[in-house]
């Protein structure tokens, strides 16, 4: 998959699981950042957080290891495809 | 002011039915928490759970969650010796948030895995809101006084005996029922599972390798009396309920205000009701679920209460799990037998202390220590804090 | 001294209007039912407008906000506007509701029976938990004192105004924000014809009532609206589901009692009946023999609005109107009328299937005025 098709499925499960109407992510990036309270992320919560991880582990088939801090992996949509990339690739 | 003493005790818990079971299994330190059988488990990250061994009293065309809080309730009542005259005008104040959900699943399942409605309906279906606890044990048990159930998540059953002491301390009834009770569901099981709060081990609270919470089910009711009514009757007085504190973060739905806010302040409404200073309370039953997160937000706040001096602190749910809207009032009936009997009970699974948390959280074995007064902390979703403080009579 | 309970502000979101007092005066000046046919119920009910509340939320908030949430937050802020009451930690809110977030948790078990472990959705978990609405309106409104949810069949609502009323008047709070809410949902409906239970006229929405203390209000120069001058409830015998027999009302002589008032003094009474011919039967004659010999007019608002546990702090609002309009609204087979009654306090009643009874004693702001 490219790098594009990622940020591609990240919206679609912005919409159907974190519920964000879609016109507001139709316009987002890669250097968007997510997490609530960073200038001009889509505000993502702790509560989302856990969400997008079980949507990002049923939808690649990739297990997220919780006991890492995933912080930095989660901070923008652009970190977020490297991390499911490299993941996708290396089962 | 109206003083609040404790005259009744009753449990089902996962160490069976009865306060003996249940007091027997937490100053031992026993851990209570097993693979689960009553729910499908497969395909969760944790399997375990604290269940309520069988058989349970009462008749099995009531729900589970209405057995376990009709069998609390009653063994409260008869331990308070209250006659049927007395019964009729006390409040039943029931914390409660499964209800009858356990049944009510089962049917739904069944309904949209196979397509087929389960049989008897009624069954399944009638008891399945929290309320159903409070109906069963009044119409059964004869409580014609006010009656309420209340639905504050995981500090449920410690809010209805703050509800149940204002009736009391208002003169609105002479004594109260309060308590709370819960069954394990699936959507609870499967909820925490979700969220990734659970410890495929037993759960450690304050344990520096701690991985989350286990879930556990019970029921516990307390009998809460005006102490002139109960004088005046020759009733065996267990403890005051001195004081309580009943706050809300308004900062989150899940998570804890990150300072403990509002844990802070409703430990210090309870002193402050009770007239009490800080360093007569020599015992906290903490909340203590063992989530990294509940842990060190409680320690924090227990910290910023009480200070560093020697106030001990364990947690019930190392052994019995979270037992939901019966954790608050499971774990008030543990602070008052603490009290009666001068011994804490421990906190299992603790083998290397978390260096953030600055209190001595009993390890495994019981302490025997004289006591004064002593708190029992209950924190729910929706910043929902309630502190109780029970006081030797 | 007791201090005094004052309703200082209203909010209302249900499917006739939204608003506040004066959208509440409005309505009870004109009344009219609405309860209709819905595609997706097989009995009329009434149903919120979707965009009723498409004002009162960004969309950030409402991407977390469940429906039966929208509805509490909304009603919430409308009280507090009504009020004039800047949010703020001084402020407890005790809520009513009968089935809580019933379609969130649907939705939560559909995703598990749907896709397994990984179809369960974080998000949804917390409205399985029937204090959802109170966490989402504690946040919205920074409500930081006493939180809490009452969960009873058909009386949630005017068990949630009188346990606010006995906080305020027990001195333990200053400002609550006290009333109900529910939500329709056609597999409620299922359950509900399943249990052979479905004869009830039911609605939906929110109501909540600001109550401040006499001093809080008055110290704040706060309107008020009317008062509540006696609150109780008690259990009256009943099997779970079941009807009583009829008998004494503690819980109306407790709250007359608790006013300083007798059964003569009751000019007006709003009551539950909502189409459950066996409990509304059961409901009049304990109003008949409290209340007797005396036999004040009698209405109920949920042939009008449809039953639902925001409509118990309605009728508490609605007798404020009463006690100072002299009118009453009443649903008659020929359509909504006006009926004139004497000015001055009257009763807010409701007992449900189980024994549940709740009594309120009502008065206008009389002579604050």
């Amino acid at each position: 998959m490219e790098p594009k098709e990622f940020l591609d499925e990240l919206k679609t499960l912005f919409v159907t699981r974190l519920k964000f109407e879609p016109r507001r992510v139709a316009d987002v990036g890669f250097e968007t950042a997510l997490p609530k309270g960073v200038e001009g992320s889509v505000g993502l919560d702790s509560l989302d957080f856990i969400e997008l991880g079980i949507a990002i582990e049923e939808r690649f088939g990739i297990v997220i290891d919780e006991s890492q801090d995933l912080a930095e992996h989660f901070a923008s949509f652009g970190t977020l495809c490297r991390f499911i990339a490299e993941r996708v690739k290396t089962p | 002011m109206t003083q609040i003493v404790v005259t009744g005790l009753g449990a089902v818990s996962p160490f069976g039915v009865g306060v003996k079971a249940y007091w027997d299994g937490v100053r031992s330190g026993t851990c209570a928490i097993r693979p689960v059988t009553l729910i499908e488990a497969d395909g969760f990250r944790c399997r375990i759970a604290a269940e309520v061994p069988g058989p349970l009293p009462g008749s099995a065309r009531r729900s589970r969650g209405d057995r376990m809080a009709l069998g609390a309730a009653r063994e409260a009542l008869d331990d308070a010796g209250l006659g049927a005259c007395e019964r009729r005008e006390m409040a039943l104040i029931v914390g409660a948030v499964g209800g009858g959900m356990l049944e009510g699943e089962a049917w739904y399942w069944a309904l949209k895995r196979g397509g087929r409605r389960l049989r008897a309906p009624q069954l399944s279906l009638r008891s399945i809101l929290p309320w159903s606890h409070a109906e069963v044990i009044g119409s059964r048990l004869g409580l014609e006084g006010p009656r309420e159930t209340i639905v504050t998540a995981c500090s449920s059953g410690a809010a209805s005996l703050a509800i149940a002491a204002d009736l009391v301390a208002d003169g609105v009834v002479p004594a109260a029922l309060a308590g709370g009770a819960d069954t394990l569901t699936r959507l609870c099981f499967m909820g925490f599972n979700a969220l990734r709060l659970l410890d495929p081990d037993p759960c450690r609270p304050f344990d520096r390798d701690r991985r989350g919470m286990s879930i556990g089910e019970g029921a516990a009711f307390v009998v809460l009396e005006d102490a002139a009514h109960a004088r005046a009757r020759g009733a065996r007085v267990y403890a005051e309920l001195a004081g309580y504190g009943m706050t809300t973060d308004a900062f989150h739905v899940t998570s804890p205000h990150p300072a403990g806010e509002g844990m802070v302040r409703a430990m210090q409404a309870a002193l402050a009701r009770a007239r009490v200073e800080p360093g007569a309370v020599g015992y906290a039953n903490a909340h203590g679920t063992g989530t990294l997160q509940n842990d060190r937000i409680e320690a924090g706040a227990l910290r910023e209460v009480f200070g560093d001096g020697g106030l001990l602190v364990s947690s019930t749910k190392s052994m019995i799990g979270h037992t939901m809207a019966a954790a608050g009032s499971l774990e008030a009936v543990a602070t008052v037998l603490a009290l009666v009997h001068e011994t804490v009970p421990p906190t299992a699974h603790l083998t290397t202390p978390d260096p953030e948390v600055a209190f001595d959280c009993v390890p495994g074995a019981a302490r025997e220590v004289s006591l004064e007064c002593a708190i029992s902390n209950s924190f729910g979703f929706g910043g929902q804090n309630v502190t109780l403080l029970f006081r030797c009579p | 001294m007791r201090p005094r309970v004052f309703i200082t502000g209203v909010g209302i979101v249900n499917a006739a209007f939204t608003g506040g007092a004066a959208a509440l005066a409005a309505y009870l000046g004109a009344p009219r039912a609405v309860l209709g046919a819905s595609p997706r119920f097989a009995t009329p009910v009434a149903e919120v407008p979707a965009a009723a509340l498409a004002a009162f939320f960004d969309e950030t908030e409402a991407r977390r906000l469940s429906p039966v949430c929208r509805l509490a937050v909304a009603a919430a802020r409308l009280a507090l506007e009504d009020a004039a009451l800047v949010p703020g930690r001084e402020l407890g809110l005790v809520i009513g509701t009968e089935f809580g977030d019933l379609r969130s948790t649907i939705e939560f078990a559909n995703g598990y029976l749907g896709s397994g472990p990984t179809g369960l959705s974080a998000l949804l978990f917390p409205n399985t938990v029937m204090n959802t609405m109170a966490a989402a309106t504690t946040i919205a409104v920074a409500a930081k004192e006493m939180s809490l949810t009452l969960n009873a069949p058909l009386v949630a609502g005017e068990l949630a105004v009188a346990q606010a009323a006995l906080a305020i008047a027990g001195g333990r709070a200053r400002a609550i924000l006290a009333g109900g809410v529910d939500q329709l949902d056609p597999f409620l409906f299922e359950v509900l014809t399943e249990l052979q239970a479905g004869a009830d006229r039911r609605g939906e929405g929110a109501t909540f009532l600001v109550l401040e203390s006499e001093a809080t209000a008055l110290e704040r120069g706060a309107r008020v609206l009317g008062e509540i001058a006696g609150a109780a409830w008690r259990a009256r015998p009943a099997r779970p589901h079941g009807i009583g027999r009829a008998g004494a009302s503690p819980a109306i002589a407790a709250a007359l009692e608790a006013a300083g008032a007798d059964a003569a003094s009751v000019r007006w009474v709003y009551a539950s009946a909502s189409g459950d011919e066996a409990r509304d039967v059961w409901e009049g004659r304990l109003l008949d023999e409290a209340l007797a010999p005396h036999r004040p007019p009698r209405t109920s608002l949920a042939p009008l609005l449809g039953r639902h546990a925001g409509l118990g702090a309605l009728a508490v609002a609605a007798g404020a109107c009463t006690a100072r309009s002299g009118l009453l609204s009443e649903a008659a087979e020929s359509g909504p009328s006006l009926r004139t009654v004497e000015r001055g306090r009257g009763l807010v009643h409701a007992v449900a299937r189980g024994g549940t009874q709740v009594a309120l004693v009502v008065d206008g702001p009389g002579e604050l005025a």
